[in-house]
């Protein structure tokens, strides 16, 4: 007879998912430790796409690092474009021209549309409602053109750059005009969809209630962003940001902190979203798009905090002769991934992977600290 | 046209596995295939996610360390015929990620694709491009055509 | 004489379930083109591509190994549920209508809940390469539950299949003995008969609730989309069918558009009274009744997710109750 090996503690059995599964855009690990189709527990696995995108960016000057930092994300590839460069334009102390910044919070605002939107209709792919999922990647498209006509590629757009927005990314009459008739279409067809969306009651029984984040638990838990403001906080870094002064907008918060929530969360967001790009446009000043008249100089480690799409993102590096030095950037997924583990917890483990991705997870984003091992 | 290349031409079901880039290509190959405005089906290319199923293995990223045996174990579980289209820049030269310090190549990527499965068709772009992964899926049309 | 009845009807057989089968390749193609894709406002796939050209791609593609404990039963099941599905189509033929035992409600429900065995079967079986076997260094230091038994997705996939077959598919059978009550027979030729004289049992009170009932259970028994939780997406990927390839998987892909039909058939026998049989024009009866009931089904997979317990439970507790219904008010 074998010897009995005992068991630390109960757990049925362990099913693993990933680094290729339908439910995940990303490569990742996930093992989810049930009881009768009941998750108990999950471990996150991620470094899975670990490229080293800090050390490389260590001892490169930084108008390249900086380029290079759109590279860390396809999703909100512009977010972290604008808060390198404001990392080093706070540094610098450089003057950053009106119609530069009102651009930036445009870029900005569509890119949380993108995210937003990619965010519904993977949701609902999830969900296996593939119609739903098409419909929001028809209309989606509508704000990948926006994002193709402005910036000249559909993903990484680069607008950013030292001193202001490139020159190629300002806005004439006609394009101002195709944004402001595209974000009328947007609306329309983004207010029929949560009308429908929130009249089915199928798919609302099957959201409400699933993958429940507390508020007390999601402070532990430091976890940042819509899902944050979905559980009832009313945290956003918008409102301190300089760029977003001279704008006037809602912080949306949902009560509950569930699929629902978080899905109406992101549709209202989008909203605000709408509400921000269109007094961009009327309110655009005129003037310079980029302010060239600034001296490079050694700086001390400089720390700069947005608010993107998915939550706060930090940049800090120091400048050395015109390289970047001690480079950190910590994205708003590493904190939510807390907030992933925990949502799992108690549904079943068809809803797992949906509890999953209610916390907008973007894994390539975070997959980037080195560890340095000493031998 | 026999009837082997007659029904290949007409059913194509393409895999996609990303290894780790920037999520660029992954939202953009997704796109293709969900997206109405593209929609890959009246193309006849059917997405799955089952590699007993799949014809074409659509790659994306420079493929990380962790990624590596994944990588290999699918396309292995794959029945012939097969082919890979490596899409976007990372996937077909490792991107910005391969050769980062001057000549010295990164330690973090095992890529490009090529070197651990053979690739038939490479598309490029940062990111690809809806259209270009259509195009590069059916452009395969004629090896899948003539293997046996 | 007696020969020749018997060589008549093998034909007639025969025809009948050619073109039925025929027929049949097209339906998941109709479902996908003319449902699916029309409602998301896209062009969508050729007609014959998912169930015609598919399965000659597949059968051309080389065979591979199965990773499966028991390789030879693996493979072997997808060809039982396609003879099983055969053997319910040749059941319903006026021909077969001579053996009471092959043709009675007792056996038809002996070979829906074979094809249920089979899915339990085939997710015990199949161990793909999307879960566990995944080359991924899982036991590391400091994870957790290091001691955890690990299973394959399809592992769960079986213990649901098995779930189905417990309550999942009672509506079904609980509408296929609702005409029992009308014709007070359980022979398939007692109830088309029956309805013959007294018109079918579909227009009776009786008649329209198993028939909605009947519909809920053709769609659990396709695990059509949101009764599909035996091949989620999100989770189970496939499900029973991850390890099939090439010949196989043609098979299964068959499978799938025949029984479609073969259910669409049941219920023309059932409830208008009309079998499949190529010497009258009743099989286009049976032809009508099979894409109507793909258009309903696609039109309601298109605008539901996949259901969890949650929502299976009280589904299925509600069409049961409809079922029982309809027997007692046939019955009265």
């Amino acid at each position: 007879m074998d010897e009995k090996v005992p068991r630390s503690n109960i757990i049925e059995t362990e099913i693993p998912m990933g680094t290729v599964h339908p439910a995940a855009l990303e490569p990742y690990r996930v093992r989810f430790f049930v009881e009768d189709e009941i998750v108990q527990e999950a471990e996150i696995t991620i470094g899975v796409n670990h490229r080293g995108i800090e050390r490389i960016m260590e001892g490169l000057p930084v108008e390249k690092a900086n380029a290079l930092t759109e590279k860390i994300c396809g999703i909100c590839s512009n977010s972290h474009i604008w808060n390198s460069c404001r990392t080093a334009e706070m540094g610098l102390g450089i003057e950053i021209p009106e119609r530069a910044k009102y651009i930036r919070v445009l870029m900005g605002e569509l890119e949380r549309l993108h995210s937003h939107f990619l965010y519904l209709a993977h949701g609902c792919e999830v969900l296996s409602h593939e119609t739903f999922s098409m419909r929001i990647f028809y209309m989606r498209e509508i704000v990948m053109e926006l994002l193709a006509m402005v910036g000249g590629n559909r993903v990484q757009y680069g607008c950013s750059v030292l001193g202001g927005v490139r020159p190629r990314c300002d806005l004439d009459e006609a394009k101002l005009l195709r944004i402001k008739n595209d974000m009328d279409a947007l609306e329309e067809g983004l207010t029929g969809f949560v009308e429908r969306f929130l009249a089915d009651s199928i798919l609302m029984s099957r959201i409400t209630g699933i993958g429940v984040l507390p508020q007390k638990q999601a402070i532990e838990l430091a976890v940042t962003g819509p899902t944050l403001r979905a559980t009832g906080v009313a945290r956003d870094l918008r409102t301190t940001m300089f760029e977003y002064d001279d704008f006037d907008f809602n912080v949306i918060t949902q009560p509950d902190g569930d699929v629902k929530s978080n899905l109406i969360m992101r549709a209202l967001e989008s909203f605000e979203s709408i509400k921000l790009i269109r007094q961009a446009i009327a309110n655009i000043p005129e003037g310079k798009v980029i302010n060239r008249d600034w001296e490079m100089f050694d700086t001390d480690i400089t720390e700069s905090y947005i608010e993107v799409p998915r939550g706060t993102l930090y940049h800090s590096y120091a400048l050395e002769s015109g390289r970047v030095r001690h480079c950190i950037i910590r994205t708003p997924s590493m904190a939510n991934i807390g907030a992933m583990q925990y949502a799992c917890i108690g549904d079943q483990i068809t809803d797992a992977q949906l509890c999953i991705v209610q916390c907008d997870p973007c894994f390539t984003c975070t997959d980037r600290a080195i560890e340095i091992v000493r031998r | 046209m026999g009837i082997k290349s007659f029904s290949r031409a007409r059913a194509i079901h393409v895999m996609l596995v990303y290894t780790g880039g920037c999520n660029g290509c992954d939202i953009e190959i997704v796109n293709s295939i969900l997206s109405p405005r593209f929609d890959a089906e009246q193309y006849k290319v059917f997405l799955t996610w089952n590699p007993r199923e799949a014809d074409v293995l659509v790659v994306t990223g420079p493929v990380t360390h962790l990624n590596r045996k994944p990588l290999e174990a699918i396309y292995e579980a794959i029945p012939n015929p097969k082919l890979v289209v490596a899409a976007g820049s990372c996937a077909l030269m490792g991107g910005v990620y391969k050769n980062c310090y001057g000549d010295i190549p990164s330690e973090e990527i095992e890529g490009p694709v090529e070197n651990i499965i053979p690739v038939a068709a490479k598309v490029p772009g940062c990111a690809v491009r809806p259209q270009d992964v259509l195009a590069g899926v059916v452009s395969l049309l004629p090896t899948l055509l003539d293997a046996d | 004489m007696f020969e020749s009845t018997i060589i008549n009807s093998v034909i007639a057989v025969v025809l009948t379930v050619l073109v039925c089968f025929i027929i049949s390749t097209l339906l998941p193609g109709i479902e996908r083109k003319y449902i699916h894709a029309r409602i998301q406002q896209r062009i969508g796939p050729p007609v014959t591509s998912p169930g015609i050209m598919a399965p000659i791609k597949f059968m051309f593609k080389e065979n591979v190994e199965v990773s499966s404990p028991v390789p030879g039963l693996y493979k072997a099941l997808p060809i039982i549920c396609f003879l099983v599905v055969l053997c319910v189509l040749i059941a319903l033929t006026p021909e077969a209508y001579k053996i009471p035992a092959l043709s009675s409600l007792v056996a038809i429900v002996g070979f829906l809940k074979v094809e249920e065995i089979c899915y339990v079967l085939m997710g015990a079986l199949s161990k793909s390469v999307m879960s566990v076997r995944m080359p991924f260094p899982d036991n590391v230091k400091g994870g957790a539950h290091l001691n955890a038994t690990k299973s394959f997705v399809e592992d769960i996939s079986s213990k649901r299949s098995l779930r189905m077959i417990t309550y999942g598919s009672f509506p079904l059978y609980l509408a296929l003995f609702a005409p029992v009550t009308a014709a007070r027979s359980i022979f398939l030729s007692d109830i088309v008969s029956y309805q013959q004289i007294h018109g079918p049992f579909l227009f009776t009170i009786s008649g329209a609730i198993a028939a909605i009932v009947f519909f809920i259970g053709y769609m659990i028994i396709l695990n059509e989309y949101p009764f599909s939780i035996i091949k989620a997406k999100s989770d189970v990927i496939e499900g029973p069918y991850m390890e099939y390839a090439a010949k196989y998987r043609a098979v299964v892909v068959v499978t799938r558009g025949f029984f479609m039909f073969v259910l669409g058939a049941i219920f023309s026998v059932l409830f208008i009274g009309i079998p499949p049989t190529i010497f009258s024009w009743g099989i286009l009866v049976n032809i009508l009744v099979a894409l109507i009931f793909v258009f309903m089904m696609g039109i309601f997979s298109a605008f539901s997710p996949v259901f969890t317990n949650r929502q299976l439970l009280p589904t299925i507790l509600g069409t049961t109750l409809l079922g029982i219904l309809a027997i007692v008010v046939g019955l009265l």
